[in-house]
């Protein structure tokens, strides 16, 4: 579903140019749940994010499906985006002024859903994130584990083709944490694409493929065979 | 997804409730003044507007080497009308020169200006008599109206449109006079009047020479005015040059032009005349544009300086597939919300402040007002605001990189830094310059009411009379003598005379005399015994007129110190001047005195007695002393008809200083408008610093948490805190200077008597924001050095 092939972007300031990604090449099937790790400053985020089109790589190409992405203009950008990808966070980044239902119906008005589907389609998440009793709350009144499942929701609800997940569970205590992982996998077993950037081995040996990442190389990519065989 | 903007609008909007009433609030009390301005401008360049030909009537002036003048003489209107075919229409006006008296029974009109006006006028400037504009026909020379108020006045009770018989003078004149109806006197025009008498024609037999009266003219739409203009002059020489034969007269004549002045130039900027009110309104629109920038400037930098808080939001939306364009108006509209919001609150403050702006300007206007401007004029100013204040902030925050914000890596960057420093040192250095100009105003106005004027307005009262006096007595007037006895016998009353003109600012009348063979122009005041013992005006050298000396009345002349200077005399007393066919002998040299006010100098002036060429002299002045002044005004009130039968029972008096006090009135005015701006300017700066220190301060409680944690006092984080500020407040000070010293250096230009430039108003006005910006700043300075740093670290 994803082919990257060599992917360069590189940081530059006034004084210091940082190469983030050096030539990374990198596919993904549809189906799959990748995850990618490596130390800080490896260029782990910056891939997720040219992934999700929120930066622009200096050269190479990014294919989703057969659709070049990286020649798309900003408001193109923002149209696949919107219809194809969800986003999870690690510090989950909820609108504080939105409620649960508000933010999580937020990605269907972008995606101008008519207001009675999105109703309809809100409330199935909530319940199957099991937080209806929060929708009428706002996130500064739930844990970190719920505004997680809510964000997990939110990235969800206009079932998008990929999933992206940056740390979701950086900032979880390790039971909550598990909650969000075990949603990952159900969801990926529903046949949702998850590419998820980790530092955790414990979050990635939920992953079907690990992918080490450093000073902007791929350095090793490894196949998860327990999960794998799990599946089987 | 309106729906859900609005409310994370309006979400926002409670969380940061104070410094959204701040900012709303500020806007608010800004846009009241603007809104006021914007009236006021709307009123002042409207006049004669619903005049159906405005575009197309002009005034007809005359060019003289060294003066311009709208007074032009009655056959010139219609040579005009026969020669020139683009001219549709020419009339003429004449304003009424002096007050006079109409009675219906007990109800009394004085009518200061009673215009007369022939038809042709009337209908180019579209007079309105009840029942329509008529023209005298047949046996009726004339038609006259009384305006509406004036009618309401001697009929209280009058509901039809029938003529009336009115008296004329006092009761007891036995003179009456035919009034055909009431006629609208617009007030929003440059013709009013109490009361306007319309003539077929008017100024009939008068020839070039008797230029009384105001010619105008409405021309064909389209007419090459500039090309009509050079006719008009080429006609008016011709006309003048008839039968002319002296070769210098006749150059003299070539030297005289003509001028064309729309109606539309009359009220604010007539080519003859001065264009003060024209600069004022446009001092007062620059006045009301920058309060409004700087309340907009308070919306731009609280927006800017929010914007970190609003970083998330932007980056989640677009991550959720936003547009930049969305969230661009999405931001736009959260502006608009809070300025329609004070738009209302300003219509509520403007209305309120009204009555003392009608006040203050004499003028009536009126937010709730059918065909009031405002209704197209306020959605306008909405959206202009809504730009101002909303369009950076709205760029910035949608250009949010999303990838940099929801990492939180976000600092606002050094340049909206800059732009808010910058906009602050500007909101201050208006501030600023408005104090020093409240200063400066307020320290000549106190030198002006208080500076000797070298002669004494208090306890002098000035009654209005009509009866010409003159001495000695020529055709149609009194001498002065019996009633100055009669009223000298009333207790209390320690001096009385009469004169052409009262020092209460008037201009006098010029004339030439001759000193030494040296001709000059001198103004003349003529004046009755006790004129100078009334006003308590200084001798310099001599005597003033007596009645002991007889020949004061013949041949005597006083003048003042400017007049000696003119003339370069020594020793003048005794010494002959020549005028008006008279060879004065100088019995006295008063010190110079500030009749006309301190705006201009005191002029060379000649008082005399007689004087062929003058006025007659009907302005009576009594120096009464004080305690008992009540007394002698109800005595003189009671005996008013026998002491002056002339002038009939009616008893009118002003105290001549409060006569002169308004000389004072414009630069009251401006002190007014300056005390209200100063007010404004600092009050809107001061609510964006303290917003503005908020935030500065929230955004630093980490690093103060951390000084505190190494061991610095709360003295010194309240210095660091302040001094970014009050650096920008020394630099606003500094900018500011310069400015203010050019400006109110020309303004003071203005007086011909007027105070050095003061430096203490420089120093008080960076006192008084230095002052305000510590006490503003460590207000919220004081909650982070309060607060636990353990607090502001935890939270990190």
């Amino acid at each position: 579903m994803i082919r990257i092939e060599n992917l360069e972007k590189v940081y530059k300031t006034e004084e210091v140019e940082t190469t983030a990604l050096n030539g990374i090449n990198l596919h993904v099937k549809a189906g799959e749940f990748v995850s990618i790790m490596g130390p800080s400053g490896c260029g782990k985020s910056t891939l997720l994010n040219v992934m999700g089109l929120l930066d622009k790589p200096e050269s190479g190409s990014y294919k989703f499906i057969d659709t070049e992405l990286l020649t798309l203009n900003d408001r193109e950008r923002s149209n696949f985006r919107k219809r194809n990808m969800g986003f999870v966070f690690q510090n989950f980044n909820l609108i504080d002024e939105l409620t649960v239902f508000e933010n999580i119906e937020l990605p269907l008005i972008y995606n101008k859903i008519p207001a009675g589907e999105r109703k309809t389609l809100v409330n199935e998440i909530i319940e199957r994130m099991n937080i209806v009793n929060r929708s009428g709350h706002f996130p500064q009144q739930l844990s970190g584990g719920q505004q997680q499942r809510v964000a997990v929701a939110r990235a969800l609800v206009t079932k998008p083709k990929l999933v992206l997940a940056d740390e979701p569970t950086g900032n979880l205590d390790s039971s909550h944490g598990n909650e969000v992982m075990e949603l990952l996998c159900e969801l990926n077993e529903t046949g949702t694409t998850i590419v998820m950037v980790t530092h955790s081995s414990h979050d990635a040996s939920f992953s079907n493929r690990i992918i080490n990442l450093k000073d902007g190389h791929v350095i090793s990519e490894k196949i998860n065979k327990s999960r794998n065989e799990e599946l089987i | 997804m309106f729906k859900l903007n609005l409310k994370i609008a309006l979400r926002n909007l409670w969380r940061n409730r104070i410094i959204t009433s701040i900012n709303v609030g500020g806007l608010a009390i800004a846009l009241a003044a603007f809104i006021l301005v914007v009236m006021y401008f709307t009123y002042e360049t409207s006049f004669d507007k619903t005049n159906p030909n405005y575009n197309n009537i002009y005034v007809v002036g005359r060019i003289y080497p060294d003066f311009k003048t709208n007074y032009t003489s009655p056959p010139f209107a219609k040579a005009i009308k026969q020669n020139f075919p683009e001219v549709e229409n020419a009339g003429i006006t004449k304003r009424g020169f002096f007050e006079f008296t109409m009675k219906n029974g007990k109800n009394t009109l004085f009518a200061k200006n009673f215009m007369q006006a022939d038809y042709n006028a009337a209908k180019i400037l579209d007079l309105k008599p009840t029942g329509g504009l008529e023209k005298p026909a047949g046996e009726v020379d004339r038609l006259s109206y009384l305006s509406e108020e004036s009618m309401k006045v001697l009929y209280p009770n009058k509901t039809d449109n029938k003529p009336e018989m009115v008296g004329m003078g006092s009761s007891n004149s036995g003179i009456t006079s035919k009034i055909n109806g009431s006629i609208i006197n617009n007030l929003h025009s440059n013709i009013t009047f109490d009361g306007i008498s319309i003539g077929n024609e008017i100024g009939q037999g008068e020839n070039y020479g008797m230029n009384n009266y105001t010619t105008y003219i409405q021309v064909k739409p389209g007419t090459d005015v500039a090309n009509l203009e050079q006719k008009i002059t080429k006609l008016y020489r011709n006309e003048l040059l008839k039968g002319e034969t002296d070769q210098k007269t006749i150059e003299e004549i070539k030297s005289i032009s003509t001028f064309l002045d729309p109606l539309s130039n009359q009220h604010l900027k007539p080519k003859a005349g001065n264009d003060a009110p024209y600069k004022i309104l446009i001092a007062l629109s620059v006045l009301g544009i920058l309060i409004l920038v700087i309340a907009c400037i308070n919306f731009t930098n609280l927006s800017i300086a929010q914007a970190t808080k609003r970083a998330k939001e932007v980056g989640i939306k677009k991550v959720m597939g936003a547009y930049r364009f969305q969230l661009t108006t999405q931001f736009l509209a959260e502006i608009f919300i809070q300025c329609l919001f004070a738009t209302v609150l300003a219509l509520i403050v403007a209305e309120l402040v009204l009555p003392y702006f009608n006040n203050l300007f004499q003028i009536n206007l009126s937010v709730w007002h059918i065909d009031n401007d405002l209704i197209w004029q306020l959605p306008l100013i909405l959206c202009l605001i809504t730009l101002i204040a909303g369009i950076y902030p709205a760029i910035v925050l949608s250009g949010f990189k999303p990838a940099l914000v929801l990492k939180g890596n976000f600092s606002t960057s050094k340049q909206s830094y800059w732009l808010r420093n910058s906009l602050l040192v500007f909101q201050f250095s208006i501030a600023v310059i408005f104090i020093i100009g409240l200063f400066i105003i307020n320290s000549q106005l106190k030198y002006m009411r208080s500076e000797d004027l070298g002669f004494t307005a208090n306890q002098v009262v000035y009654i209005k009379n009509q009866t010409l006096f003159n001495n000695p007595v020529k055709f149609g007037s009194l001498n002065f003598e019996s009633v100055r006895d009669k009223i000298l016998k009333i207790p209390g009353i320690k001096s009385a005379t009469v004169a052409t003109d009262v020092p209460d600012g008037a201009e006098n009348g010029t004339n030439g005399y001759t000193f030494e063979g040296v001709q000059s122009s001198l103004d003349f005041v003529d004046v009755d015994f006790d004129y100078f013992e009334t006003l308590d005006i200084k001798l310099k050298q001599g005597r003033f007129f007596s009645q002991s000396f007889s020949t004061d009345t013949a041949n005597s002349a006083v003048i003042n110190e400017s007049a000696v200077a003119k003339y370069g005399m020594k020793n003048p007393v005794g010494k002959t001047i020549k005028g008006c066919n008279i060879d004065y002998k100088i019995v006295g040299v008063i010190k110079d005195f500030k009749a006309q006010g301190f705006e201009s100098a005191v002029q060379p002036t000649i008082y005399t007695i007689k004087n062929p060429c003058g006025n007659y002299k009907t302005q009576i002045m009594l120096k009464i002393e004080e305690n008992k002044m009540a007394d002698a005004l109800a005595t003189l009130k009671a005996q008013w008809p026998q002491i002056n039968p002339k002038d009939g029972q009616d008893f009118r008096y002003e105290f001549l200083d409060e006569l002169y006090g308004k000389l004072f009135k414009k630069q009251e005015q401006l002190q007014s408008v300056f005390f209200a701006a100063a007010l404004l300017t600092i009050f809107i700066a001061i609510l964006g610093l303290f917003a503005f220190a908020k935030y500065i301060t929230n955004g630093r409680i980490k690093e103060i948490a951390v000084r505190k944690i190494l061991g610095a006092s709360d003295i010194q984080i309240f210095k660091l805190i302040n001094r970014s500020f009050l650096v920008m407040v020394l630099l606003a000070n500094v900018i500011s200077w310069p400015v203010a010293y050019i400006l109110t250096k020309k303004w003071l230009e203005t007086f011909a008597y007027r105070i050095d430039l003061p430096v203490l108003p420089f120093m008080s006005s960076a006192l008084i924001t230095i002052l305000l910006t510590v006490i503003t700043v460590s207000i919220q300075a004081k909650k982070a050095v309060k607060a636990n740093p353990v607090d502001a670290l935890k939270y990190e």
